[in-house]
Protein backbone atom coordinates (compact mmCIF):
# COMPACT_ATOMS: atom_id res chain seq x y z
CA UNK A 1 0.00 0.00 0.00
CA UNK A 2 1.05 3.35 -0.53
CA UNK A 3 0.66 6.46 1.34
CA UNK A 4 0.75 9.99 0.03
CA UNK A 5 0.59 12.89 2.32
CA UNK A 6 -0.02 16.40 1.65
CA UNK A 7 -0.48 19.57 4.30
CA UNK A 8 -2.14 22.45 3.62
CA UNK A 9 -2.08 24.81 6.61
CA UNK A 10 -3.50 23.05 9.18
CA UNK A 11 -5.52 20.08 6.72
CA UNK A 12 -3.62 16.92 6.07
CA UNK A 13 -4.98 14.77 2.86
CA UNK A 14 -3.98 11.27 3.33
CA UNK A 15 -4.17 9.16 0.17
CA UNK A 16 -4.18 5.31 -0.04
CA UNK A 17 -3.40 3.29 -2.59
CA UNK A 18 -3.67 -0.03 -2.91
CA UNK A 19 -4.59 -2.71 0.38
CA UNK A 20 -5.38 -1.99 3.66
CA UNK A 21 -4.86 -5.10 5.67
CA UNK A 22 -3.52 -6.82 8.41
CA UNK A 23 -0.55 -6.25 6.37
CA UNK A 24 -0.39 -3.24 5.80
CA UNK A 25 -2.83 -1.39 8.46
CA UNK A 26 0.07 -1.05 11.20
CA UNK A 27 2.40 1.74 8.80
CA UNK A 28 -1.07 3.64 8.35
CA UNK A 29 -1.59 3.60 12.02
CA UNK A 30 2.00 4.85 12.62
CA UNK A 31 1.92 7.44 9.83
CA UNK A 32 -1.63 8.86 11.59
CA UNK A 33 -0.26 8.81 15.10
CA UNK A 34 2.99 11.22 14.17
CA UNK A 35 1.20 13.62 11.55
CA UNK A 36 -2.15 14.24 13.32
CA UNK A 37 -0.57 16.46 16.19
CA UNK A 38 -2.02 20.35 15.14
CA UNK A 39 -4.76 18.82 12.37
CA UNK A 40 -7.90 19.91 12.15
CA UNK A 41 -9.13 18.43 9.49
CA UNK A 42 -7.86 15.07 7.96
CA UNK A 43 -9.40 13.78 4.48
CA UNK A 44 -8.69 10.26 3.72
CA UNK A 45 -8.94 9.84 0.04
CA UNK A 46 -9.79 6.50 -1.13
CA UNK A 47 -9.87 6.40 -4.73
CA UNK A 48 -7.17 3.85 -5.10
CA UNK A 49 -8.01 2.03 -2.23
CA UNK A 50 -9.08 -1.64 -3.43
CA UNK A 51 -9.44 -3.77 -0.48
CA UNK A 52 -10.11 -2.99 2.84
CA UNK A 53 -10.29 -5.58 6.13
CA UNK A 54 -10.72 -5.08 9.54
CA UNK A 55 -7.35 -4.34 10.29
CA UNK A 56 -7.94 -1.40 8.72
CA UNK A 57 -11.42 -0.19 9.86
CA UNK A 58 -9.57 -0.52 13.20
CA UNK A 59 -7.20 2.12 12.21
CA UNK A 60 -10.24 4.18 10.56
CA UNK A 61 -12.12 3.86 14.08
CA UNK A 62 -9.14 5.36 16.21
CA UNK A 63 -8.54 8.07 13.61
CA UNK A 64 -11.33 8.87 13.90
CA UNK A 65 -11.64 8.89 17.67
CA UNK A 66 -8.61 10.90 17.75
CA UNK A 67 -10.29 13.81 14.83
CA UNK A 68 -13.31 13.92 17.64
CA UNK A 69 -11.27 15.55 19.90
CA UNK A 70 -9.38 18.12 17.36
CA UNK A 71 -11.46 18.85 14.44
CA UNK A 72 -13.21 16.47 11.67
CA UNK A 73 -12.22 13.58 9.48
CA UNK A 74 -13.91 12.63 6.29
CA UNK A 75 -13.22 9.76 3.46
CA UNK A 76 -13.88 10.47 0.36
CA UNK A 77 -13.71 8.51 -3.47
CA UNK A 78 -15.18 5.48 -1.80
CA UNK A 79 -15.25 2.52 -4.64
CA UNK A 80 -18.61 0.22 -4.79
CA UNK A 81 -16.63 -2.93 -2.24
CA UNK A 82 -14.89 -0.67 0.00
CA UNK A 83 -18.47 1.32 0.43
CA UNK A 84 -20.44 -2.27 0.76
CA UNK A 85 -17.74 -3.10 3.90
CA UNK A 86 -18.86 0.75 5.51
CA UNK A 87 -22.48 -0.42 5.73
CA UNK A 88 -22.28 -4.26 6.45
CA UNK A 89 -20.21 -3.07 9.31
CA UNK A 90 -22.28 -0.12 10.41
CA UNK A 91 -18.91 2.19 10.10
CA UNK A 92 -21.39 4.30 7.29
CA UNK A 93 -22.62 5.82 10.38
CA UNK A 94 -19.49 6.57 12.18
CA UNK A 95 -17.12 7.82 9.74
CA UNK A 96 -18.16 11.36 7.07
CA UNK A 97 -18.86 9.71 4.14
CA UNK A 98 -18.34 12.01 1.16
CA UNK B 1 -8.18 -61.82 -20.90
CA UNK B 2 -5.26 -59.59 -18.98
CA UNK B 3 -4.98 -59.89 -15.12
CA UNK B 4 -2.80 -57.53 -13.50
CA UNK B 5 -1.87 -58.12 -10.22
CA UNK B 6 0.54 -56.04 -7.71
CA UNK B 7 1.97 -53.93 -10.38
CA UNK B 8 4.27 -51.36 -9.92
CA UNK B 9 7.06 -49.60 -11.90
CA UNK B 10 9.35 -46.92 -10.34
CA UNK B 11 11.90 -44.36 -12.02
CA UNK B 12 14.28 -43.22 -10.49
CA UNK B 13 12.15 -39.50 -9.82
CA UNK B 14 8.93 -41.13 -9.57
CA UNK B 15 6.72 -43.93 -8.66
CA UNK B 16 3.50 -43.81 -10.96
CA UNK B 17 2.14 -46.90 -10.48
CA UNK B 18 2.64 -48.24 -6.90
CA UNK B 19 0.09 -51.38 -6.81
CA UNK B 20 -2.15 -51.84 -9.68
CA UNK B 21 -4.65 -55.12 -9.28
CA UNK B 22 -6.94 -55.28 -12.25
CA UNK B 23 -8.74 -57.85 -14.59
CA UNK B 24 -9.50 -56.74 -17.97
CA UNK B 25 -12.44 -59.24 -19.94
CA UNK B 26 -12.76 -59.87 -23.59
CA UNK B 27 -14.29 -57.35 -25.65
CA UNK B 28 -13.31 -54.70 -22.88
CA UNK B 29 -13.71 -51.39 -24.05
CA UNK B 30 -11.64 -49.07 -21.22
CA UNK B 31 -10.95 -45.54 -21.41
CA UNK B 32 -7.96 -44.09 -18.93
CA UNK B 33 -8.44 -41.02 -17.52
CA UNK B 34 -6.82 -38.97 -15.05
CA UNK B 35 -4.24 -36.13 -14.52
CA UNK B 36 -1.00 -36.15 -16.07
CA UNK B 37 1.47 -37.95 -14.32
CA UNK B 38 -0.69 -40.47 -12.72
CA UNK B 39 0.80 -43.27 -14.55
CA UNK B 40 -1.92 -43.71 -17.40
CA UNK B 41 0.33 -44.28 -20.08
CA UNK B 42 3.14 -46.24 -18.00
CA UNK B 43 0.26 -48.64 -17.59
CA UNK B 44 -0.90 -49.58 -21.16
CA UNK B 45 3.40 -49.18 -22.19
CA UNK B 46 3.82 -52.00 -19.45
CA UNK B 47 0.71 -54.44 -20.81
CA UNK B 48 3.09 -54.71 -23.69
CA UNK B 49 6.45 -54.59 -22.65
CA UNK B 50 7.50 -51.41 -23.92
CA UNK B 51 8.38 -50.87 -20.16
CA UNK B 52 9.89 -53.04 -17.83
CA UNK B 53 7.46 -53.08 -14.59
CA UNK B 54 9.75 -53.24 -11.49
CA UNK B 55 7.31 -55.66 -9.62
CA UNK B 56 4.14 -57.55 -9.94
CA UNK B 57 2.61 -59.58 -12.60
CA UNK B 58 0.64 -59.29 -15.97
CA UNK B 59 -1.57 -62.03 -17.61
CA UNK B 60 -2.35 -62.09 -21.38
CA UNK B 61 -4.70 -64.85 -22.34
CA UNK B 62 -2.87 -67.14 -19.84
CA UNK B 63 0.32 -66.01 -20.26
CA UNK B 64 2.74 -64.79 -17.86
CA UNK B 65 3.85 -61.99 -19.73
CA UNK B 66 6.25 -60.87 -16.99
CA UNK B 67 7.96 -63.78 -16.91
CA UNK B 68 11.54 -64.20 -18.55
CA UNK B 69 10.29 -67.37 -19.97
CA UNK B 70 7.43 -65.70 -22.14
CA UNK B 71 7.97 -65.15 -25.78
CA UNK B 72 7.03 -61.04 -25.72
CA UNK B 73 7.04 -61.09 -29.52
CA UNK B 74 4.74 -64.03 -29.43
CA UNK B 75 1.87 -61.44 -27.28
CA UNK B 76 2.49 -58.88 -28.37
CA UNK B 77 1.29 -60.34 -32.10
CA UNK B 78 -2.17 -60.33 -30.37
CA UNK B 79 -1.64 -56.90 -28.90
CA UNK B 80 -1.70 -53.80 -31.19
CA UNK B 81 -0.49 -50.21 -30.15
CA UNK B 82 -1.22 -46.98 -31.56
CA UNK B 83 0.95 -44.05 -30.24
CA UNK B 84 0.33 -40.96 -29.55
CA UNK B 85 2.94 -40.04 -32.41
CA UNK B 86 1.54 -42.41 -35.37
CA UNK B 87 5.11 -44.00 -35.46
CA UNK B 88 4.67 -44.77 -39.21
CA UNK B 89 7.92 -45.32 -41.47
CA UNK B 90 8.16 -42.40 -43.49
CA UNK B 91 10.26 -44.07 -46.25
CA UNK B 92 7.38 -46.41 -46.66
CA UNK B 93 4.20 -45.28 -48.59
CA UNK B 94 1.01 -45.95 -47.20
CA UNK B 95 -0.01 -49.44 -47.74
CA UNK B 96 3.84 -50.61 -47.73
CA UNK B 97 3.71 -49.58 -44.11
CA UNK B 98 0.70 -51.54 -43.73
CA UNK B 99 1.81 -54.61 -45.43
CA UNK B 100 5.35 -54.72 -44.12
CA UNK B 101 4.13 -56.66 -40.40
CA UNK B 102 2.02 -59.55 -41.73
CA UNK B 103 4.49 -60.45 -44.46
CA UNK B 104 7.51 -60.84 -41.97
CA UNK B 105 5.34 -61.90 -38.89
CA UNK B 106 2.02 -63.55 -40.19
CA UNK B 107 4.22 -65.54 -43.41
CA UNK B 108 1.13 -63.23 -45.38
CA UNK B 109 2.17 -63.30 -49.05
CA UNK B 110 2.61 -59.98 -50.64
CA UNK B 111 -0.94 -60.21 -52.67
CA UNK B 112 -2.73 -61.27 -49.76
CA UNK B 113 -0.56 -58.78 -47.78
CA UNK B 114 -1.91 -56.25 -50.08
CA UNK B 115 -5.53 -57.13 -50.55
CA UNK B 116 -5.98 -57.18 -46.80
CA UNK B 117 -4.17 -53.43 -46.40
CA UNK B 118 -6.74 -52.40 -49.06
CA UNK B 119 -9.44 -53.50 -46.98
CA UNK B 120 -8.46 -52.21 -44.02
CA UNK B 121 -7.57 -48.99 -45.61
CA UNK B 122 -11.07 -48.66 -47.15
CA UNK B 123 -12.15 -49.42 -43.27
CA UNK B 124 -10.65 -46.23 -41.94
CA UNK B 125 -11.33 -44.25 -44.99
CA UNK B 126 -8.10 -43.71 -47.07
CA UNK B 127 -7.91 -46.07 -49.67
CA UNK B 128 -7.39 -43.55 -52.31
CA UNK B 129 -3.87 -42.66 -49.84
CA UNK B 130 -2.65 -45.98 -50.56
CA UNK B 131 0.57 -44.89 -52.33
CA UNK B 132 0.92 -41.52 -50.80
CA UNK B 133 3.92 -41.28 -48.08
CA UNK B 134 3.28 -40.31 -44.67
CA UNK B 135 4.85 -36.64 -45.18
CA UNK B 136 2.05 -35.92 -47.49
CA UNK B 137 -1.01 -36.89 -44.97
CA UNK B 138 -2.19 -34.42 -42.31
CA UNK B 139 -2.37 -35.57 -38.89
CA UNK B 140 -5.51 -37.45 -38.62
CA UNK B 141 -4.81 -39.41 -41.91
CA UNK B 142 -1.52 -40.87 -40.49
CA UNK B 143 -3.58 -41.84 -37.13
CA UNK B 144 -5.92 -43.79 -39.21
CA UNK B 145 -3.41 -45.20 -41.43
CA UNK B 146 -1.69 -46.10 -37.97
CA UNK B 147 -4.57 -47.81 -36.48
CA UNK B 148 -5.10 -49.82 -40.21
CA UNK B 149 -1.79 -51.32 -39.31
CA UNK B 150 -2.29 -51.93 -36.31
CA UNK B 151 -5.45 -54.10 -37.33
CA UNK B 152 -3.36 -55.59 -40.17
CA UNK B 153 -1.81 -57.65 -37.52
CA UNK B 154 -5.58 -59.46 -36.26
CA UNK B 155 -4.69 -58.32 -32.79
CA UNK B 156 -7.42 -59.37 -29.74
CA UNK B 157 -6.48 -56.05 -27.88
CA UNK B 158 -5.40 -52.95 -29.17
CA UNK B 159 -3.63 -50.14 -26.81
CA UNK B 160 -4.18 -46.59 -27.60
CA UNK B 161 -1.71 -43.91 -26.36
CA UNK B 162 -3.60 -40.87 -26.32
CA UNK B 163 -4.35 -40.95 -30.01
CA UNK B 164 -5.66 -37.77 -30.53
CA UNK B 165 -3.82 -35.28 -28.26
CA UNK B 166 -1.02 -34.53 -31.08
CA UNK B 167 -3.95 -34.19 -33.88
CA UNK B 168 -5.34 -30.69 -34.56
CA UNK B 169 -8.92 -30.36 -33.02
CA UNK B 170 -10.55 -29.95 -36.49
CA UNK B 171 -8.45 -33.81 -36.98
CA UNK B 172 -9.93 -35.67 -33.52
CA UNK B 173 -13.38 -36.46 -34.66
CA UNK B 174 -12.81 -38.60 -37.97
CA UNK B 175 -9.87 -40.87 -35.67
CA UNK B 176 -12.41 -41.01 -32.82
CA UNK B 177 -14.86 -42.35 -35.34
CA UNK B 178 -12.41 -44.82 -36.58
CA UNK B 179 -11.77 -46.14 -32.88
CA UNK B 180 -15.63 -46.05 -31.91
CA UNK B 181 -16.01 -48.43 -35.33
CA UNK B 182 -13.48 -50.88 -33.91
CA UNK B 183 -15.18 -50.77 -30.39
CA UNK B 184 -18.78 -52.09 -31.92
CA UNK B 185 -16.55 -54.77 -33.63
CA UNK B 186 -15.99 -56.51 -30.41
CA UNK B 187 -11.99 -55.86 -29.80
CA UNK B 188 -10.53 -55.61 -26.69
CA UNK B 189 -9.32 -52.00 -26.11
CA UNK B 190 -7.74 -49.76 -23.79
CA UNK B 191 -7.82 -46.28 -24.67
CA UNK B 192 -5.59 -43.39 -22.74
CA UNK B 193 -7.25 -39.96 -23.02
CA UNK B 194 -7.90 -36.65 -22.51
CA UNK B 195 -11.00 -36.02 -24.16
CA UNK B 196 -13.76 -36.66 -21.82
CA UNK B 197 -16.68 -36.86 -23.97
CA UNK B 198 -14.76 -39.73 -26.48
CA UNK B 199 -13.52 -41.79 -23.22
CA UNK B 200 -17.23 -41.61 -22.25
CA UNK B 201 -19.25 -42.22 -25.48
CA UNK B 202 -16.91 -45.08 -26.62
CA UNK B 203 -15.92 -47.38 -22.91
CA UNK B 204 -17.92 -49.57 -21.03
CA UNK B 205 -15.83 -49.66 -18.31
CA UNK B 206 -13.49 -46.63 -17.07
CA UNK B 207 -10.31 -46.09 -14.92
CA UNK B 208 -9.63 -43.43 -13.05
CA UNK B 209 -5.92 -43.24 -12.23
CA UNK B 210 -4.41 -41.61 -9.53
CA UNK B 211 -2.66 -42.33 -6.63
CA UNK B 212 0.02 -44.63 -8.00
CA UNK B 213 -3.16 -47.00 -9.08
CA UNK B 214 -6.52 -47.67 -10.47
CA UNK B 215 -8.51 -45.29 -8.17
CA UNK B 216 -11.67 -45.95 -9.62
CA UNK B 217 -13.01 -48.46 -11.76
CA UNK B 218 -16.64 -48.25 -12.56
CA UNK B 219 -19.34 -48.11 -15.90
CA UNK B 220 -18.94 -44.58 -17.60
CA UNK B 221 -22.37 -43.60 -16.33
CA UNK B 222 -20.88 -44.46 -12.47
CA UNK B 223 -17.38 -42.40 -13.25
CA UNK B 224 -19.06 -39.14 -14.82
CA UNK B 225 -22.07 -38.87 -13.22
CA UNK B 226 -21.71 -40.15 -9.45
CA UNK B 227 -17.99 -41.13 -8.77
CA UNK B 228 -17.69 -42.69 -5.37
CA UNK B 229 -14.67 -41.39 -4.76
CA UNK B 230 -13.41 -37.69 -4.01
CA UNK B 231 -10.81 -37.47 -6.34
CA UNK B 232 -12.74 -38.83 -9.20
CA UNK B 233 -15.43 -36.44 -8.74
CA UNK B 234 -13.13 -33.49 -8.39
CA UNK B 235 -11.48 -34.47 -11.42
CA UNK B 236 -14.66 -34.57 -13.40
CA UNK B 237 -16.26 -31.51 -12.43
CA UNK B 238 -12.93 -30.31 -13.00
CA UNK B 239 -12.66 -28.44 -10.01
CA UNK B 240 -9.33 -26.36 -9.40
CA UNK B 241 -7.71 -26.22 -6.15
CA UNK B 242 -5.89 -24.37 -4.32
CA UNK B 243 -3.98 -25.10 -0.72
CA UNK B 244 -1.62 -23.78 1.75
CA UNK B 245 -0.43 -24.90 5.19
CA UNK B 246 0.10 -22.90 7.95
CA UNK B 247 2.32 -23.43 10.54
CA UNK B 248 3.86 -20.37 11.95
CA UNK B 249 1.81 -17.14 13.12
CA UNK B 250 4.81 -15.29 11.02
CA UNK B 251 3.97 -17.22 8.04
CA UNK B 252 3.91 -14.80 4.84
CA UNK B 253 0.54 -12.94 5.05
CA UNK B 254 1.36 -10.92 1.82
CA UNK B 255 2.74 -14.45 0.11
CA UNK B 256 -0.46 -16.16 0.97
CA UNK B 257 -2.80 -13.67 -0.50
CA UNK B 258 -0.82 -13.36 -3.57
CA UNK B 259 -0.97 -17.23 -4.48
CA UNK B 260 -4.94 -17.02 -3.62
CA UNK B 261 -5.00 -13.87 -6.19
CA UNK B 262 -3.47 -15.95 -8.63
CA UNK B 263 -5.64 -19.11 -8.13
CA UNK B 264 -8.10 -17.03 -8.73
CA UNK B 265 -6.89 -15.60 -11.90
CA UNK B 266 -5.84 -18.84 -13.27
CA UNK B 267 -9.63 -19.89 -12.43
CA UNK B 268 -10.93 -17.11 -14.41
CA UNK B 269 -13.29 -15.65 -11.31
CA UNK B 270 -13.88 -11.93 -10.80
CA UNK B 271 -11.66 -9.78 -8.60
CA UNK B 272 -14.70 -9.17 -6.72
CA UNK B 273 -14.79 -13.00 -5.78
CA UNK B 274 -10.89 -12.85 -5.35
CA UNK B 275 -11.24 -10.17 -2.62
CA UNK B 276 -14.00 -12.33 -1.23
CA UNK B 277 -11.60 -15.44 -0.71
CA UNK B 278 -9.18 -13.27 0.84
CA UNK B 279 -11.67 -11.43 3.22
CA UNK B 280 -12.13 -14.96 4.31
CA UNK B 281 -9.35 -15.79 4.82
CA UNK B 282 -8.23 -13.10 6.69
CA UNK B 283 -11.04 -12.10 8.84
CA UNK B 284 -11.33 -15.63 9.72
CA UNK B 285 -8.06 -17.06 9.98
CA UNK B 286 -6.15 -14.11 10.44
CA UNK B 287 -8.25 -12.21 13.10
CA UNK B 288 -10.14 -14.60 14.67
CA UNK B 289 -8.47 -18.46 14.87
CA UNK B 290 -4.68 -17.59 14.78
CA UNK B 291 -4.83 -15.66 18.07
CA UNK B 292 -6.94 -18.99 19.74
CA UNK B 293 -4.01 -21.32 18.68
CA UNK B 294 -1.17 -21.91 20.63
CA UNK B 295 2.34 -21.97 19.64
CA UNK B 296 2.51 -25.35 18.03
CA UNK B 297 -0.25 -25.59 15.69
CA UNK B 298 -1.40 -26.65 12.12
CA UNK B 299 -3.77 -24.03 10.11
CA UNK B 300 -4.71 -25.58 6.44
CA UNK B 301 -6.34 -23.59 3.86
CA UNK B 302 -8.14 -25.16 0.86
CA UNK B 303 -10.03 -22.94 -1.91
CA UNK B 304 -11.98 -24.92 -4.54
CA UNK B 305 -13.41 -23.49 -8.01
CA UNK B 306 -15.79 -25.62 -9.51
CA UNK B 307 -16.18 -24.95 -13.25
CA UNK B 308 -19.52 -26.62 -13.08
CA UNK B 309 -21.07 -24.45 -11.27
CA UNK B 310 -19.17 -21.46 -11.19
CA UNK B 311 -18.70 -21.82 -7.34
CA UNK B 312 -16.28 -21.46 -4.89
CA UNK B 313 -15.57 -23.09 -1.81
CA UNK B 314 -13.02 -22.60 1.16
CA UNK B 315 -11.99 -25.40 3.69
CA UNK B 316 -10.48 -24.09 7.10
CA UNK B 317 -8.79 -26.94 8.90
CA UNK B 318 -6.89 -26.41 12.16
CA UNK B 319 -5.73 -27.72 15.52
CA UNK B 320 -6.16 -27.33 19.06
CA UNK B 321 -9.06 -27.24 21.39
CA UNK B 322 -12.85 -27.48 19.76
CA UNK B 323 -13.63 -23.59 18.57
CA UNK B 324 -16.04 -22.47 16.32
CA UNK B 325 -15.16 -18.76 15.15
CA UNK B 326 -18.75 -18.10 14.79
CA UNK B 327 -19.05 -17.88 18.46
CA UNK B 328 -15.47 -15.28 18.54
CA UNK B 329 -16.47 -11.63 20.12
CA UNK B 330 -14.59 -10.26 17.19
CA UNK B 331 -17.85 -9.03 15.93
CA UNK B 332 -15.91 -6.88 13.21
CA UNK B 333 -14.53 -9.60 11.68
CA UNK B 334 -17.71 -12.04 11.81
CA UNK B 335 -19.25 -9.19 9.06
CA UNK B 336 -16.76 -9.17 7.30
CA UNK B 337 -16.61 -12.70 6.92
CA UNK B 338 -20.15 -13.48 6.83
CA UNK B 339 -20.52 -10.58 4.28
CA UNK B 340 -18.31 -12.57 1.85
CA UNK B 341 -19.42 -15.52 2.28
CA UNK B 342 -22.64 -17.13 1.00
CA UNK B 343 -22.31 -19.50 4.35
CA UNK B 344 -20.11 -20.57 6.81
CA UNK B 345 -20.28 -24.18 8.53
CA UNK B 346 -18.26 -25.42 11.71
CA UNK B 347 -17.81 -28.65 12.20
CA UNK B 348 -15.73 -30.80 14.45
CA UNK B 349 -12.59 -32.72 12.34
CA UNK B 350 -11.36 -36.22 13.04
CA UNK B 351 -8.32 -35.80 10.25
CA UNK B 352 -4.93 -36.47 11.77
CA UNK B 353 -3.58 -32.87 13.15
CA UNK B 354 -6.81 -31.23 12.72
CA UNK B 355 -9.45 -30.80 15.39
CA UNK B 356 -11.80 -28.30 13.81
CA UNK B 357 -13.36 -27.58 10.17
CA UNK B 358 -15.30 -24.69 8.77
CA UNK B 359 -16.92 -24.86 5.42
CA UNK B 360 -17.27 -21.67 3.66
CA UNK B 361 -18.63 -21.19 0.49
CA UNK B 362 -18.29 -17.79 -1.04
CA UNK B 363 -20.78 -15.68 -2.71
Amino acid sequence: MNINKTVNATELTVALEGRLDTATAPALEAELNQSLAGITKLVLDFSALEYLSSAGLRVLLSAQKAMNKQGEMIVKNVNETISEIFEVTGFCDVLTIE
Amino acid sequence: MIKISHLRKEYPNATPLKDVNVEINRGDVISIIGPSGTGKSTLIRCINKLETPTSGEIWVDGNCITSKKCDINKVRQKMGMVFQSFNLFNHMNVIENIMAAPMDLLGKSKQQAYDDGMQLLRTVGLADKAFNYPDELSGGQKQRIAIARTLAMNPEIILFDEPTSALDPTMVGEVQAVIKELANKGLTMMIVTHEMRFAKEIANRVFYMDEGGIYEDGTPEQIFENPQKEKTARFIKRIKVFENLITSKDFDFIGFNTSLEEFGRRCGISQKAIYRMQSVFEELCVQIILPELSKDFALNVTAEYSQEDDSIAVQIKYSGKAFNPMDSDNILSLKLAQNAAQSIEYAPCNEEGFTNMLVVKIK
